[in-house]
């Protein structure tokens, strides 16, 4: 009796957690699927968005920035951090130091500090702002690859296949990646909701990217707007979610492998 | 325990001995991260004529951007209590489950909702919360006139509102660690001499969770501390708040005087955030330790 009354009590916080969650958003679709005039619902704010000039061509440079983002952190932050496990450990605090400072810093004093200090080479190019997105992403990026690490004998596996024979990119591509590949989507997941999203550096660096488009067409017409953020807002939801989704079905297969 | 020995000669023995490996990440965090803001600080200190100067930092102290640091921290505070309590309620709600998939769909949406900041977050809940917005009509019809008692979205409680949206996401990923790490065996032993539940979550649970909790509350805080985007599309002006005051220093057509005074705004956010999280660091790694199984 007791064990159940205690669970009616998670079960109804969860629901509350759901109806704050769900209802808001249901109520923002609802409005953004208004028609004004005739006072029906109909998708005359879709169609708005559609004609806006620049969604196109914004939508395309938020993808870029993002896909460069994607290709640094496999670039730079997966060997970094399976180096750190295999023979680096000693510094490992350094690195944890070095990571965690993005969450200390605000993005507004990033922005303004970028502004003094980059070169124009950088400020001309807008792929500042994947690089550092992949820097505000880190610690994130950083303690899901470290988990993901963690968890897998991966000196042995690497001694294992070192010892028959095999190159250390042939133990990094083919050992070392495969096991720990949950671990890499969960970064990547990150790492692109983060950049999808992000609207402070490229506001106050003065890019146009996707968000910042949004935040300008939407001062014409509310309802628009809100068909914008509802529609990026499930935009961003179905990718991420499916991102986790296959992340997780992968993690899966590793564990009844292992 | 740091080896004694690598402390000698310590500035050339570091750069002597830096790894190889480490160099391309630390290079990304040094351009991307370190120049800006150590070019920052500096210019926090500097006059119009580039001379070495406290007037910008004092003018932090003097209205309008002493109210701002006070609306923010305040900002900060509040929305961190907000997001904090729910968020670890439904944490320890989400642990009682035996469901695993209802477990990780609760995981995956809170990853999801905890990205969904800045702008579009802004116009959903003028939408859900505006005047004409469902919530606020629902709400009605059972008796509740919320503007009617003088509620508006534009203003303090209103960016409550909206910040608790990703804040309470936010502190169900951060605390999950700590709550499913309470482990099983302490509670039955526990029970095994003697404690009742009252008595086991007093001397054995509760202490366990505090660092945790005080580190993520210290974490919500930084967040709303430092939220831009989202305080951007909201307020309109109306609430002096730090990170706006820099944006609208820093980007429009403003004197140099300005430029600096902008710097020195965000160095003084850089002071506030830094002894907002020291301790969160210092409870992390303290609490990583029982933490790992």
């Amino acid at each position: 009796m007791a064990t159940e009354m205690k669970n009616l009590g998670s079960k109804f916080t969860l629901l509350f957690a759901a109806v704050f969650i769900f209802f808001p958003l249901y109520a923002a679709t609802e409005y953004s699927l208004r028609n004004g005039a005739e006072k029906t619902h109909d998708l005359t704010a879709y169609r708005w968005i559609l004609d806006q000039s620049g969604f196109a061509e914004n939508l395309a440079i938020t993808a870029r920035i993002t896909a460069v983002a994607v290709v640094i952190n496999l670039l730079i932050m997966v060997p970094t951090v399976t180096w750190l496990h295999l023979s680096g450990q000693r510094y490992k605090r350094f690195v944890e130091i070095l990571t965690i400072m993005p969450l200390i810093i605000p993005v507004v004093a990033l922005a303004t500090g970028a502004q003094i200090a980059f070169p124009s080479i950088l400020k001309n190019s807008i792929y500042q702002l994947s690089f550092m997105y992949v820097v505000i992403a880190m610690p994130y990026t950083y303690r899901a690859l470290d988990i993901g690490l963690s968890s897998h004998p991966l000196a042995t596996l690497t001694q294992a296949a070192r010892s028959l024979g095999a190159t250390w990119i042939r133990v990094l591509t083919q050992v070392i990646v495969p096991t720990i590949k949950p671990s890499i989507y969960a970064a990547l997941f990150l790492m692109v909701a983060l950049s999808l999203g992000e609207y402070t550096l490229a506001q106050l660096l003065h890019w146009s990217t996707f968000p910042v488009w949004v935040t300008n067409v939407s001062q014409q017409n509310i309802t628009g707007a809100t068909a914008l953020s509802v529609g990026s807002i499930f935009f961003a939801w179905v990718l991420l979610f499916g991102f986790t989704f296959f992340g997780g079905k992968n993690s899966k297969t590793v564990k009844e492998e292992a | 325990m740091k080896g004694a020995s690598t402390r000698r000669g310590a500035f050339h023995g570091f750069l002597s001995q830096f790894p190889l490996p480490l160099l391309p990440m630390f290079l990304l965090v040094l351009v991307f991260f370190l120049w800006p803001i150590g070019s920052l600080t500096v210019n926090a200190f500097k006059s119009n004529e580039g001379a070495f100067t406290f007037s910008n930092i004092t003018m932090l102290f003097q209205d309008p951007y002493r109210l701002a640091f006070k609306n923010s921290i305040t900002l900060g505070l509040v929305s961190a209590l907000v997001g904090s309590v729910p968020g670890l309620l439904i944490a320890i709600a989400i642990e009682k489950q035996s469901n695993q998939t209802l477990k990780k769909f609760v995981a995956s949406i809170s990853g999801v909702l905890a990205n969904t900041g800045g702008v579009p977050l802004a116009f959903m809940f003028l939408a859900a919360f505006g005047p004409a917005g469902l919530v606020i009509s629902v709400l009605k019809s059972i008796g509740i006139d919320l503007y009617g008692v003088g509620f508006n979205l534009f203003s303090f409680t209103g960016l409550v509102i909206v910040y608790a949206y990703f804040q309470i996401p936010i502190m169900v990923i951060v605390i999950s660690p700590a709550i499913s790490s309470l482990r099983r065996e302490w509670k039955d032993s526990a029970a095994n001499l003697g404690a009742s539940k009252l008595h086991y979550w007093i001397r054995v649970g509760i202490p366990l969770l505090l660092p945790s909790f005080i580190a993520c509350y210290l974490l919500l805080f930084a967040s709303a501390f430092s939220a831009y985007a989202t305080a951007r599309a909201l307020t309109v002006g109306n609430i002096a708040l730090v990170p706006l005051q820099i944006g609208s220093l820093i980007d429009g057509n403003v004197n140099i005087q300005q430029f600096n005074l902008g710097y020195a705004l965000a160095f003084g956010m850089i002071i506030v955030s830094i002894l907002a999280m020291l301790p969160y660091i210092w409870i992390q790694s303290r609490t990583s330790k029982w933490q790992q199984k």
